[in-house]
């Protein structure tokens, strides 16, 4: 059979990030194929090159057996393949009929329009696709998920035959998620294909025909018919086996856990921001010389932990206590007196200040403590020396404390913000993805600071999406799957284990 | 020493091409261009009294710029110094005229209220910002026609001058103790107290926590949010200084040159005051050089038509102009500023 839709050896590079490599993928026609892949496995380029959205370094695309121009929007939706993005792109202030009428495939542009029958036209489309709202509503009104179902009304009135649908749960409540399976099972039944991105098991087996899994960059498996396989499966490839050799930094460890020094107490979140689940309901404990790991697909209740922890967020429930002390009722400020640091999870927007010079990037935030005695003045001589003394003391190559944060480089910058952040110690350390993105020996570097913290007797949280780094560093393991603790570990780690909690798999 | 001259140089080349192009238009339009120069030195620079006239319009300019300033740098465009500069003058008239007491006592007071009344001005906008997320270019502008409106109304109300007749309304002029200058606006007493608010404003932005966090906060309020500094709570103190800066050149100008306070009596200063800020390159000495040149067109523009034939809204041009290409330059730091950090990939 003609595949409806076929790639051949594509690669995809962004900078120095290969985001696709090599990638031969056949969809064959009138099924719901799943991509499976945890985050940054190439889920979301496959999709976009194959919707003419991104062009590709090397490869082929074809349509119903025809190649294609490689990124050619035009001629892509003109062949009848549309995508549904996993950010909705109807402008919220636009009626439904407008929305529609402006962002539709269809060809009819015409520059006086009357709106009744823009509304008329589409008030049909709308009762005949069977989604609840009407054409004069204000999409921004409208609930996640019939907003979800106009986006693929809009895509499919362009005729398309070939839908792909972008993690199109991430959204979505339990409910709406089981509604819009059945939707595209009609649309699978009506003869449409379609390619719908998952990264949950549970997902995957109940709705497609057949799953392929990316794992950075490369399809290690598919498209294979669900039927053969299982949960426990999936999550292997998902996951994958260990690419490194353990560092040895196990037998380093000297001291032992001490009393538990960070308290989790039932801790449960309100999100406003959606697709980022709260949390739920979340208990546990860090001890004196403990690195908690903190394991999860991204997006499922990390960047909340990390909120709640700093005083970013309320809690709706629950008690959050560091030495006893009741955190919940101190700003961020405060906690930080009490000793609590954080390592953000992006050190270029949220770690440091680019357009700021070293020593301030390093010393602002505690500037009380360079008063010049009996004045309300600072020394900035003292603030300056104190800077250069801690970058020196983390080994940051720089010339003069006054250069700006932005000519670091990416392992400099955060030996930069560990050195304002473990300046003096820390009772505390919530290190969110603290080696992303960084190389070998910069993320070596990461990790021992952590571990002489660690040793020094601080509480020390530790998120990450790497789960060998994970292991080689962390006392226990918790990992979180939509805002809830899904698993709880203590070393040896036990790899299959770990990843199903991440998933969800059941063997 | 390098980024001192880097300085000059971007900001002076703005300023010679205004003056260039103004040249060039008074040229084309048929007058004489060397004595337009030569009226110009002598109107801010050279003539008898004229540098006094150039202080004395430099020093409101000044002052609002120094608080929009703090402001600016914390990233929010407050751009209500006019409104603020009123209302400080209205704080100002009313403790000096409605409050008896010695001249030495009530002199403070006045401008304390000139101050705090600006800061509370500025507070409205302030708060509407930081709680409801109001932009405060809109809010901060609107608010200037309120104090407009309000003034007025003080003005042929409550406050009115029965002696005056006519369109201007205003109030009873202020004791002549209270002054602390005459109709010209220089004074050792006036200088002393500008120098005052100089270094105050240098200290604040300068050597303290709060202007060290506002300057973070300004560059990146992520990063300062993860480093535990109270954002908001910054931002606000900066509304309250910003306010109080334009407040205490309203006072000043009420016990000042003005000697009372009149409806429409410096209608744009406040907005000259945000083009200092910004050709001065929003640093204290930056801005001192930039208010002694706007004070000094301002002198000129006044004094032009006196000894020419020239149009003084010629010279307007020169204002408009710099203020277009070096503003032109300086919306993209804005804009950069404000824009949200950049959300990690995906998939």
């Amino acid at each position: 059979m003609t595949p409806a839709l076929s790639c051949e050896g594509v690669s995809v590079r962004y900078g120095t990030v290969e985001a696709l490599r090599n990638v031969s993928i056949r969809f064959e026609p009138g099924k719901i194929h799943a991509l499976l892949g945890q985050n940054g496995a190439g889920k979301t380029t496959l999709a976009r090159f194959c919707a003419g959205l991104v062009r590709a370094d090397a490869g082929r695309l074809a349509i119903d057996g025809d190649r294609i121009a490689p990124g050619d929007v035009s001629e892509v939706r003109s062949r009848g393949l549309d995508i549904v993005h996993q950010r909705l792109t109807l402008p919220p202030g636009f009626t439904v009929a407008d929305a529609l009428e402006f962002s539709a495939t269809k060809k009819k542009g015409r520059a006086i329009f009357s709106t009744s029958a823009i509304a008329r036209a589409w008030g049909d489309e709308i009762r005949q696709a069977g989604v609840n709202a009407s054409p004069f509503a204000r999409i921004g009104t409208l609930p996640i998920e019939t907003v979800q179902s106009l986006e693929i009304l809009r895509a499919l009135s362009g005729h398309a035959r070939i839908l792909i649908l972008d993690e199109p749960t991430a959204l979505l409540a339990p409910g709406a998620i089981t509604a819009l399976f059945e939707r595209l099972r009609r649309l699978r039944d009506t003869g449409v294909s379609l390619v719908v991105i998952l990264h949950k098991l549970q997902e995957v087996l109940e709705v497609a025909d057949t799953v392929s899994v990316l794992r950075e960059g490369r399809l290690v498996a598919g498209p294979t018919p669900v039927a053969e396989t299982t949960s426990a499966g999936l999550s292997d490839l998902m996951i994958g086996s260990s690419g490194r050799q353990s560092s040895g930094r196990d037998a380093r460890r000297a001291v032992t856990t001490g009393a538990p020094r960070l308290e989790f107490d039932g801790v449960t979140t309100v999100t406003r921001k959606a697709g980022e689940p709260g949390l739920r309901d979340v208990s546990f404990q860090v001890g004196a010389s403990e690195i908690l790991g903190v394991a999860g697909i991204e997006g499922n209740g990390q960047r909340q932990l990390a909120d709640v922890t700093c005083g970013f967020a309320r809690l709706a429930s629950g008690r959050i206590t560091l030495d006893g002390q009741d955190l919940s009722v101190l700003s961020a400020e405060e906690r930080r007196r009490a000793g609590m640091r954080a390592v953000p999870f992006d050190r270029m927007s949220e770690g440091a200040s680019l357009e700021t010079s070293l020593w301030e990037n390093v010393t602002t935030w505690s500037a009380e403590t360079f008063r010049i005695p009996r004045s309300p003045f600072l020394s900035v001589r003292a603030m300056r020396d104190r800077a250069r003394h801690l970058l020196n003391g983390l080994g940051v190559r720089f010339s003069n404390v006054d250069q700006l944060a932005i000519s670091l480089s990416g392992g400099n910058l955060q030996r930069l913000i560990l050195s304002r952040e473990l300046a003096g110690g820390a009772a505390l350390l919530v290190a969110a993805q603290p080696t992303r993105g960084l190389d070998f020996s910069a993320a070596e570097f990461v990790l021992d600071c952590l571990g002489r913290l660690r040793d020094d007797g601080s509480a020390i949280i530790m998120m990450s999406s790497d789960l060998d780094e994970l292991f080689e560093v962390s006392d226990r393991l918790i990992v979180l799957r939509a805002g809830r603790i899904s698993g709880e570990f203590t070393a040896p780690f036990d790899r299959r284990s770990v990843g199903d909690a991440m998933v969800g798999a059941s063997r | 020493m390098k980024a001192a001259g880097h300085g000059m140089v971007r900001i002076g080349a703005p300023v010679v091409a205004s003056f260039a192009i103004c040249c060039l238009f008074f040229w084309v339009a048929g007058y004489d261009v060397s004595g337009a120069i030569l009226g110009i030195l002598e109107g801010a620079v050279t003539g008898p009294g004229s540098f006094r006239q150039t202080l004395r319009w430099s020093i409101p300019m000044l002052l609002i710029a120094l608080g929009f300033m703090i402001s600016f740098r914390t990233g929010e465009f407050n751009i209500g110094g006019q409104g603020q500069l009123m209302l400080g003058g209205l704080g100002a008239v009313a403790i000096a005229l409605l409050v008896p007491g010695p001249p030495a006592l009530i002199l403070p007071l006045a401008i304390a209220a000139g101050i705090i009344a600006g800061a509370l001005w500025s507070a409205i906008a302030g708060l509407l910002k930081l709680l409801y997320g109001a932009d405060e270019v809109i809010t901060t502008l609107m608010l200037n026609f309120i104090a407009v409106l309000f003034i007025q109304w003080v003005t042929v109300g409550p406050l009115k001058d029965a002696a005056v007749r006519g369109e201007t309304a205003s109030t009873r002029k202020v004791d002549t103790a209270l002054r602390l200058t005459g109709g010209d606006g220089v004074s050792p007493a006036m200088l002393a107290v500008v120098g005052f608010a100089i270094v105050a404003a240098w200290l604040i932005s300068e050597r303290t926590s709060l202007g060290l966090k506002c300057r973070l906060i300004g560059a990146n309020p992520v990063a300062a949010m993860w480093q535990g500094i109270p954002v908001r709570r910054l931002r606000f103190g900066a509304y309250l200084l910003a306010g109080g800066f334009a407040g205490l050149a309203g006072a000043l100008e009420v016990l000042g040159p003005n000697g009372r306070l009149v409806t429409d009596a410096t209608p744009t200063i406040g907005f000259t005051a945000i083009v200092v800020a910004i050709v001065g390159m929003s640093n204290v000495p930056g801005i001192v050089l930039a208010a002694l040149l706007f004070g000094g067109l301002q002198a000129a523009i006044l004094f032009l038509p006196i000894v020419s034939d020239l149009p003084s809204s010629g010279l307007r041009i020169v204002e408009g102009l710099v203020a277009a290409i070096v503003t032109s330059r300086f919306v993209h730091l804005r804009w950069k500023a404000r824009s949200p950090a950049p959300a990690g990939g995906t998939g």
